[in-house]
């Protein structure tokens, strides 16, 4: 990486716009937790009038990364680099917590010894006390946060699916990258994909060897990681000769298309180029789809930042909601959910604030289930709907369309 | 960026200054890390000078235990909403404390029957439009920045936008005020009702006053009904002038339009392409209209706003027939200021205001005061109001920004002889207070002084703002 992000600083013409989309500004009106006071502290850096202290890291780690401000800003000013130097700088001058550190360094990078340390973990599990609001600690934070999220699945994605499930004369041949969650615990979205597309003519193949997709180590600034990891994934995607590579998660579709440009250089665009979120893959190639009959039940959606704002996807999902169910939008359904890695951790009562914002606008919806298209919002909205006791379901699109193509075969 | 280099005596002063501040408000809203006074040691127009304090108050015995604080040990104050200002209000240029007002933000009233809303400085300007369209009322001042600014900071500069033609300005809206003086007092003017003239009007003294007067702690607006609907209309032309007469036309038919926008050459082609704009060639000028009220009266004004434009050689006119048109036409105004700097990276943007008929001798002067071309400049802006956002673009290179502020000074000297004024809307700050004798006369400007003095003795409000340096 270079010094591109002092170009980018100077650009900002400080008029404040990026005030009326930060989701953390909005909950806490703090110059410093906005990118224009934030760049103001990165031009500081960058002209030796401070260094890298606590509270620095404190107002650097409380930036979601959403990317709002990036699409709104009238200057056009990459914040992305800014932030991104930021970590960066802080990882390199401050260190990175020991624990994620050996976590990013030494387990992500080796999938048998993430498999084997979250397997014992997942016996362990049954002995940490059962919370209302799910039932086990983050990952790969695991040790680390507050949070509470599902139960680990038996049976990871890439173990379920490690043979490909043969499709006769497919019309194309797609690779899935997973993700953590979705590995981990939200197996059934890896299966919705498998299913939906299998259905379509479309064989998927899961890439037995590949790993994290390096947001959790980039979030910490710990480029080094996230570095390794990128290489890897694309020893291990360049290697198989795919049309296309699909994922079921906004944040893992962001860190393999747009971060690894910026990782592993122009020479990765030919990838990027094939890579789509799932809702983006279905409209591009398939378009309509044949066999499906809507399900009774009313789904509304819910944005992940990752996807509209930086990919500017939010027709996409809708329209296969809008196909395969009773759809009904939310208010403010580009609000965030408050989720994302170290942020939620660290701010946990923003965190909060947040989704349970969220929450009321789904519930006022009228839906019977709300659909999203990334594990991460997945896992923060199930959260949000337990704590409330709510009987509303919380899915991906995918399970929906799944669910419709199933409909369809059934009501023939 | 402005640093002070403090005496030990002024080093002692501040840290008793924190501490006692520390002890009457609490750590949450008492901020000193150099991290937290960069945060808020800026604002629009890009220059920074560091406060030694930040101070987050919640409520308005917050504000007046700090000003009375302050004012004991001589300590700058310099209030502060959003930081959007263009002429360096929010700026702390001689340290000291600012008052981050973004924490004050509760709407406290909106009554509907009596057309009126009362809130705390802090509330973004949008918001307040947004809660009070909800009981079908509208509250008109809208600046650019409306989404981002505060009512706070569009009082202290009486910010203007769109709307004032039909609408008039800030100024125009405001009831009440409550209000901390320096030293720590809280005082009422005006009252919450629609008319009142009893005694000095204090209210429109403070109103404009840039934080040299006083802390607003509580705003009390008036509201209209809203208009049921907008339609919006562009006209494209191929001479300045055509445009201008144009615009005239239209008010001369006795149609008052809800904005009347104008963009001309420079700032057409600074757009074209810009974002996905698509504009022909051969437009040298434009016009952007809205016009609101019911369906019946807004296709009338329609009809003679279009038959003004073609009467004065429209190229070409647009209405459009959808939100999305709407909105496509909007885009173009809004994307001229960041567009901007694709002619060249710096920019000094003046908004002066002449009486609308000498708007073409206006511009006519500045296309004189640049013949040489040594800058860039772009025109547009409220033309309805005459007043017109004129911005100096210039390079990077040697002798550019002294060729730039001298074409700046000729400017404000034409404006003052057209009988207009160096300031429409964005207030005089550091920017332009070089510039203010040229408009206020000594008698007047002293008149200015010894109110400033009879608030503010010491002079800790906002210091080096608003008054040229020698008065
Ligand atoms: C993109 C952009 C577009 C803009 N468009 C317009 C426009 O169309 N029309 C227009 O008029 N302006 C415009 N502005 C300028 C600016 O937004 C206005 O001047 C606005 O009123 C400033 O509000 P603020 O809350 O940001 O105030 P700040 O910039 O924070 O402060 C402005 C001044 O108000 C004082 N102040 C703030 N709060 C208080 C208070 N509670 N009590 C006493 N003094 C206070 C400050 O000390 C300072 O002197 C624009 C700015 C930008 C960046």
């Amino acid at each position: 990486m270079s010094n591109d992000w002092k170009n980018e600083v100077s650009k900002c013409s400080k008029c404040g716009k990026c005030h009326t989309v930060c989701p953390v500004f909005l909950e806490t009106h703090d110059e410093s937790a906005v990118a224009r006071g934030r760049i103001s502290l990165a031009e500081a850096l960058k002209d030796k009038q401070i260094g890298y202290t606590e509270k620095l890291r404190d107002y650097v780690y409380s930036c979601k990364k959403c990317m709002r401000c990036r699409k709104v800003c009238p200057s056009d000013v990459d914040y992305e680099k800014i932030i991104s130097a930021l970590l960066r700088g802080v990882a390199e001058n401050m260190g990175i917590p020991l624990l994620p550190k050996i976590i990013f360094r030494y387990i992500l990078p080796r999938r048998i010894l993430f498999d084997t340390l979250l397997k014992v973990s997942s016996k362990i599990q049954r002995f940490i006390p059962m919370k209302k609001r799910g039932q086990m600690r983050h990952l790969p934070l695991l040790f680390m946060g507050k949070r509470w999220i599902p139960t680990l699945a038996g049976k990871t994605a890439l173990q379920k699916f490690r043979k490909t499930r043969k499709v006769e004369n497919p019309r194309m041949r797609v690779g899935l990258f997973t993700g953590c969650l979705i590995n981990y615990i939200y197996v059934d979205i890896a299966e919705a994909v498998v299913d939906v597309l299998n259905k379509m003519g479309i064989e998927v193949v899961i890439p037995q060897r590949q790993l994290c997709c390096g947001t959790p180590s980039s979030t910490m600034g710990d480029v080094k990681s996230s570095k390794r990891l990128a290489e890897e994934n694309r020893k291990v995607f360049e290697s198989l000769e795919l049309d296309a590579i699909v994922s079921a998660c906004a944040t893992c579709t962001k860190s393999i298309k747009n971060d690894y440009m910026h990782i592993l250089g122009p020479s990765w665009k030919n990838m990027s180029d094939k890579i789509y979120d799932i809702s983006e893959f279905i409209d591009k190639f398939i378009g309509d789809m044949p066999g499906v009959k809507p399900i009774g039940e009313k789904v509304t959606y819910h944005d992940p930042c990752h996807l509209l704002w930086v990919r500017d996807i939010s027709e996409e999902p809708r329209n296969i909601l809008k196909k395969s169910s009773r759809f009904v939008d939310m208010d403010m359904a580009d609000a965030c959910c408050g989720g994302g890695g170290i942020f939620t951790i660290i701010h946990y009562d923003l965190t909060l604030k947040m989704l349970e914002r969220k929450v009321d606008s789904i519930q006022r919806s009228g839906a019977d289930t709300v659909a999203t298209n990334c594990p991460g919002c997945v896992m923060q909205i199930a959260d949000g709907l337990a704590g409330r006791n709510s009987n509303i379901k919380t899915t991906h699109s995918i399970q929906i369309l799944q669910e419709a193509l199933k409909n369809g075969e059934t009501k023939k | 960026m402005v640093m002070f280099k403090r005496t030990t005596r002024e080093d002692t002063k501040l840290l008793k200054v924190v501490n006692e501040l520390l002890r009457v408000l609490g750590k949450e809203k008492v901020l000193s890390g150099i991290e937290d006074r960069l945060c808020y040691s800026y604002d629009g127009t890009k220059q920074k000078a560091l406060p030694d304090i930040v101070i987050r108050p919640n409520t308005t015995s917050d504000v007046s235990i700090t000003l009375k604080v302050a004012n004991k040990y001589e300590i700058p104050i310099c209030a502060r909403g959003a930081g959007t200002g263009l002429s360096g209000g929010a700026v702390p240029l001689q340290g000291g404390i600012v008052f981050d007002l973004k924490g004050m933000n509760k709407i406290l009233s909106i009554c509907p029957e009596d057309f009126i809303a009362t809130v705390e400085p802090g509330v973004v300007t949008k918001h307040l439009q947004d809660e009070v369209a909800k009981h079908g009322l509208f509250y008109p001042p809208d600046p650019s920045s409306a989404a981002f600014s505060t009512i706070g900071g569009n009082v202290a500069e009486c910010a203007g936008g769109i709307t004032g033609l039909k609408y008039g300005v800030t100024r125009d809206y405001i009831l009440a005020l409550e209000i901390v003086l320096p030293d720590g007092s809280i005082i009422n003017t005006g009252r919450k009702t629609l008319r009142s003239v009893t005694g000095y009007d204090l209210t429109r003294l403070f109103i404009g006053s840039e934080g040299t007067l006083g802390i607003f702690t509580k705003i009390t607006v008036k509201l209209i009904p809203k208009p049921e609907k907008i339609d919006t209309l562009a006209a494209f032309f191929c001479e300045r002038d055509n445009a201008i007469d144009a615009a005239d036309l239209v008010i001369e038919n006795n149609i008052v339009p809800r904005t009347l926008e104008f963009m001309d050459q420079m700032s057409i082609s600074a757009v074209r392409g810009y974002g996905g704009v698509t504009l022909d060639e051969d437009v040298k000028a434009l016009l952007l209209i809205d016009i609101d009220g019911t369906g019946e009266n807004i296709k009338h004004d329609l009809s003679v706003v279009e038959s003004a434009c073609k009467k004065k050689n429209a190229l070409r006119v647009k209405v459009a027939e959808t939100s999305k048109e709407r909105e496509a036409i909007w885009a173009v105004r809004r994307s001229i200021s960041p567009a901007l700097y694709n002619i060249a990276p710096h920019k000094i943007n003046e908004d002066v205001c002449v009486p609308r008929s000498r708007i073409k001798e206006l511009l006519q002067k500045v296309d004189q005061l640049n013949d040489k071309r040594e800058i860039y400049v772009a025109n547009f802006g409220h033309i309805g109001d005459g007043n017109v956002h004129v911005n100096i673009m210039f390079k990077d290179e040697p002798g550019q920004e002294e060729i730039a502020e001298k074409i700046v000074h000729n400017i404000m000297v034409e404006v003052i002889k057209l009988g207009g004024t160096i300031s429409g809307e964005h207030g005089i700050g550091n920017k332009k207070s070089q510039f203010m004798d040229l408009e206020i006369l000594p008698k007047e400007l002293s008149i200015m002084k010894k109110l400033k003095d009879f608030f503010d003795p010491k002079g800790i409000m906002n210091p080096g703002k608003l008054f040229p340096s020698s008065a």
